[in-house]
């Protein structure tokens, strides 16, 4: 594994993303604030367009980093390159995945800090936001493998209509759950067992879902 | 058929493929053995969809052969191995630069990656290729697109050029300024170029020696003065019951009452006397431009076939 190559390969991605990444991170920083106004319509509206953000960066990061590459045929030019699949792969997924966890990332502290910091705000309710937001991210995960393995938006966009369909079944499971719904509304913040196990279970997915991806991507004979 | 030619003495084969094959659904690429020798200048031709490509990016790792061995400049070619690459310029003509970003934004890109970048070469080529390094890849013309990618490739001063088709497109002033780049480039003698095209003149223009691609299969290599001395056509007037003699390499005949083309392949000065011999009455002999060789070794090799 060449870490030169990776990182040029890394660098040049993120700067060919840099609108758009621009974009998602405005948009997302904006909807954290709105979901943290002290009002219940706006924290449901702010919820709702973090929700599209981070749908809509995840589809669009990896069919402009990833898809286009490979339909638009810029992938032979820089597979001519002295670059290992390889080193392609990991830069790859590492830079489709660190351009979704900017406005990811950013949408996920900026609501950790208002709620610490807004007077009103009820703490219960982090566990909550971290169990939905790792659910995203697992879900954009199930995307990326997706777009690995059959290199088509048609695909792609399916995996993003089903993950937005579990996200809300996995609302409303969780909503469900009185050792979870009752954090919702809590003054104080407490990681009950159910919430742990959910989140493990939200982890082992993305590992597994990073490690095919790459794996798959090795596994790949013809790359023009 | 397959076909090795034997490099000259003393040279070292800059790339070769020894039994190299690949299935697609609707094509094969079939038993493919070819050696290119250091500081030459090697030709693929072939008809659309014949395996040239395929046999380039087998080259350059970029397709797995199914079967078969593939070195390039005396490294294994394959998708996980990038060193030989560092010595290879490649350029095909569905390769596509990132098109809202500008020619110098690739220039650095590429440079980043080749320390052996030659920076001024590279301005020279900008200059005589009439490009300008802020213009974005959406607004080039077809010409100037190849013209970017060229000097991407050149300007790493690569010890093997691969050229899938670059002329492809191009209008004749913009075709002959890319040859005639390539024509300075081959002038260094440890460069190898391997160059494929469907327009036999751009062959015929720049390389000594050349290999004949159709269906999968290599069908004829050889030398460019191989090739154009080898082939002759002959016309003769002869009567009917003319029994033509064994001539060694004859592929083609044809009758026109009593006017008879016979076409060979393996010319010798004694042919002549052997027609005339025979009893016909040889009206004119003429050389064959490497398209009407081309276009005669696919049509036997195709008759063959259906045999």
């Amino acid at each position: 594994m060449n870490a030169q190559a990776i990182r040029i390969l890394f660098l040049k991605d993120l700067f060919l993303s840099r609108w758009p990444l621009f974009g998602y991170l405005v948009g997302g920083l904006a909807s954290a604030a709105v979901a943290c106004l002290p009002n219940e319509a706006a924290g449901f509206i702010g919820f709702i367009m973090m929700v599209t953000v981070t749908i809509a960066a995840g589809i669009h990061l990896i069919g402009v980093l990833l898809l286009a590459e490979s339909a638009d045929m810029t992938r032979t030019f820089v597979m001519s390159l002295p670059i290992s699949l390889l080193d392609y792969s990991v830069a790859k997924i590492a830079v489709v995945l660190v351009t979704f966890l900017i406005p990811w990332a950013g949408m996920l502290a900026s609501l950790m800090v208002m709620v610490f910091v807004i007077p009103e705000a009820k703490p219960g309710v982090l566990p909550f936001l971290v169990m939905v937001f790792l659910f995203m991210l697992a879900g954009f995960c199930l995307q990326l493998i997706t777009a690995v393995i059959t290199e088509s938006v048609g695909w792609t966009i399916v995996v993003v209509v089903l993950g937005n369909v579990l996200l809300n079944v996995f609302l409303k499971e969780l909503r469900e759950q009185p050792s979870i719904s009752s954090l919702i509304e809590s003054e104080t913040l407490r990681w009950p067992p159910l919430a742990l196990q959910i989140i493990s279970v939200e982890f082992a997915a993305i590992c597994v879902a990073l490690g095919v991806a790459v794996l798959f991507q090795l596994r790949r004979k013809d790359l023009a | 058929m397959s076909a090795v030619l034997d490099p000259p003495l003393g040279a070292i084969a800059a790339a070769s493929l020894r039994g190299v094959s690949k299935t697609y659904r609707h094509f094969h690429l079939r038993d493919i053995d070819l050696e290119f020798a250091t500081g030459t200048v090697n030709g693929l031709i072939g008809p659309n969809g014949a395996g040239k490509s395929t046999i380039m990016r087998i080259m350059m790792g970029l397709v797995r052969p199914d079967r078969g061995t593939v070195a390039m400049l005396g490294r294994p070619a394959s998708s996980s191995e990038s060193s030989a690459k560092r010595e290879i310029g490649y350029f095909s003509e569905d390769m596509r630069l990132y098109k809202a970003e500008t020619i110098a934004f690739h220039m650095q890109f590429v440079r980043s990656l080749f320390p052996d970048w030659d920076e001024r070469y590279a301005e020279e080529l900008l200059d005589r290729f009439g490009l300008i390094a802020k213009q974005k890849i959406k607004g080039l013309s077809q010409g100037q697109r190849v013209k970017a990618l060229l000097l991407l490739v050149l300007a790493r001063r690569p010890k093997l050029l691969i050229l899938d088709e670059p002329t492809n497109g191009l209008d004749p002033v913009a075709k002959q300024e890319v040859l005639s780049e390539l024509m300075q480039t081959v002038k260094d003698e440890a460069r190898t170029i391997v160059y494929s095209s469907h327009h036999t003149q751009d062959i015929e223009q720049i390389c000594d020696t050349i290999t004949f691609v159709d269906r999968g299969r290599v069908i004829a290599s050889d030398d460019r003065d191989g090739f154009l001395n080898g082939w002759r056509r002959f016309r003769l007037q002869a009567p009917g019951s003319w029994v033509p003699p064994q001539i060694a390499g004859l592929r083609a005949e044809a009758s026109f009452g009593n006017l008879r083309v016979m076409t060979i392949d393996r010319y010798r000065p004694d042919v002549e006397e052997q027609l005339e011999a025979s009893g016909a009455t040889l009206e004119g002999s003429e050389a064959m431009t490497l398209e009407e060789i081309f276009l005669a070794t696919v049509t036997r090799g195709r008759e063959e076939c259906r045999r």
